[in-house]
């Protein structure tokens, strides 16, 4: 039963840690994204009162929409996007459901907020929408390979290294992947970043990948004709997204905590650990989603494909070839 | 724990699951009711949105599902000029490749 309170209990929790973080982040980088453009920039609270104006307005549900689809899509999307956050670390407190999943059904969760704006984006019934919902489904299909790769090849290399339950996501989180590995493996762990620096504006449609939304030649596309609360519950799903997809990639790859550098322990810990948590949290979405966005212009859907599949599946096959070597070399080095 | 399985390195409780993702739906479904739900009817605000262009017949935009992979297909349209030459439809043919790929794996796994 205990389980079933800390689920409960953990959800309303992340969710408002999320929803106000991932808001805080999208203010961040407004900002930033203006400073780099020498203009002044909206205020950090602003995606605060966007969301609430956005709250009041009219909630219109076009003619030729499914009405409960297109009502439904947005709650899946945000309860979704939420529910990743029950099996994920943060600092070093331990997931609310780790016990109860792994890497790979995190893997599968993060599909499920891409699929109800998918679903949302078809229930339109509008051909700007049609055509976002097919893009967004093609750049699924696209970042999942390298992510997938990313995944996998880390979760092998603490395997072959005999760390127990290499898939545990607190595992992950407590065991960094590069201190089990030899040169080769630190080259290939550093290819595994680039490609999931890469994989979080994909999985976030940011630019260069928002072909989806494509505001300049589909006026919003696949969020076309969503408007008001709908349209605002979108807006809290991809805030609480952005905070997920981060700290996924930084449980990969970036994983240290801050107390034990600080000889930390109990609460001070804890906050010590969370706080640098969030600080890396916001390095990762300023890196992959405000400065990629600022220094690229949009692909097209093709570009997009061809870019996961061919050259960062690519890097990532080669990466797995390193960490293969890697493990002859420095056999079990821990 | 009822319902958790294990595959020998991953684990994953559906029951649980459930449960979490029942607690994200009601904590969803209570913020979207806080927003505004009315909207006028029957008025140009539900037509769809199309740049002021007129709606086309309903059938001329939908995109078929022949279509709803393009882009990945049309990336990868090299493989796939490959490709679909070999699904000739003789079974012969496709025995041989099953054959080709056995001798394959075959010689991989005695190498190995």
């Amino acid at each position: 039963m205990s389980v079933f309170f800390a689920a409960l209990g953990g959800t309303i929790l992340l969710a408002s840690f999320a929803i106000g973080f991932g808001l805080l982040l999208t203010g961040i980088d407004r900002r930033v994204a203006a400073r780099m453009q020498a203009r002044v920039g909206p205020p950090l609270l602003q995606p605060f009162t966007d969301v609430r104006k956005l709250f009041a307005k009219q909630n219109i549900i076009p003619a030729n929409a499914i009405p409960w689809l297109f009502n439904a899509m947005p709650i899946i999307a945000l309860a979704s996007s939420i529910a990743i956050l029950l099996y994920l670390p943060f600092g070093s407190f331990a997931p609310v459901l780790g016990a109860f999943g792994d890497v790979i059904l995190v893997l599968y969760l993060l599909i499920i907020p891409s699929l109800a704006l998918v679903l949302g984006g078809f229930a339109s019934g509008s051909p700007y929408a049609t055509v976002g919902a097919q893009r967004e489904m093609v750049s699924m299909i696209a970042y999942e390979l390298p992510l997938a790769v990313t995944v996998i090849s880390i979760a092998w290399r603490l395997h072959a290294a005999h760390v127990a339950e290499p898939f545990s996501m607190l595992t992950l989180m407590q065991t960094p992947v590069w201190d089990v590995v030899g040169p080769l493996g630190s080259t290939a762990l550093l290819i595994l970043l680039v490609v999931m620096a890469w994989v979080t504006p994909g999985e976030l449609s940011k630019i260069p990948f928002d072909s989806p939304e494509a505001e300049t030649e589909l006026a919003g596309g696949i969020l076309a004709e969503y408007s008001g609360r709908n349209l605002g519950l979108f807006a809290l799903a991809q805030a609480v997204k952005t905070v997920a997809v981060a700290a996924f990639g930084i449980i990969l790859l970036l994983p240290w905590n801050l107390s034990p550098f600080l000889g930390l322990t109990m609460v001070a810990a804890g906050i010590a650990d969370l706080v640098f948590f969030a600080l890396k949290v916001l390095f990762v979405v300023s890196i992959s989603v405000t400065v990629v966005r600022m220094m690229m212009a949009r692909f097209r859907i093709t570009q997009v494909v061809g870019l996961y599949w061919l050259v960062l599946g690519g890097l990532g096959a080669l990466a797995i070839f390193l960490l293969m070597a890697d493990t002859s070399y420095v056999p079990g080095m821990i | 724990m009822i319902g958790t399985l294990t595959t020998g390195f991953g684990v994953w409780n559906p029951l649980i699951w459930l449960c979490g993702i029942a607690a994200s739906l009601f904590l969803s479904w209570l913020i979207w009711q806080c927003g505004e739900s009315d909207y006028e009817g029957d008025t140009e605000q539900t037509a769809p949105y199309l740049s002021g262009n007129a709606e086309p017949e309903k059938g001329a935009v939908h995109i078929r599902a022949g279509n709803m992979y393009w882009g990945f297909t049309a990336a990868l349209k090299p493989y796939y000029e490959r490709l679909i030459p070999l699904h000739s439809g003789i079974v012969n043919d496709y025995v041989s490749w099953f054959l080709i790929g056995a001798v394959i794996l075959f010689v991989v796994v005695i190498l190995g």
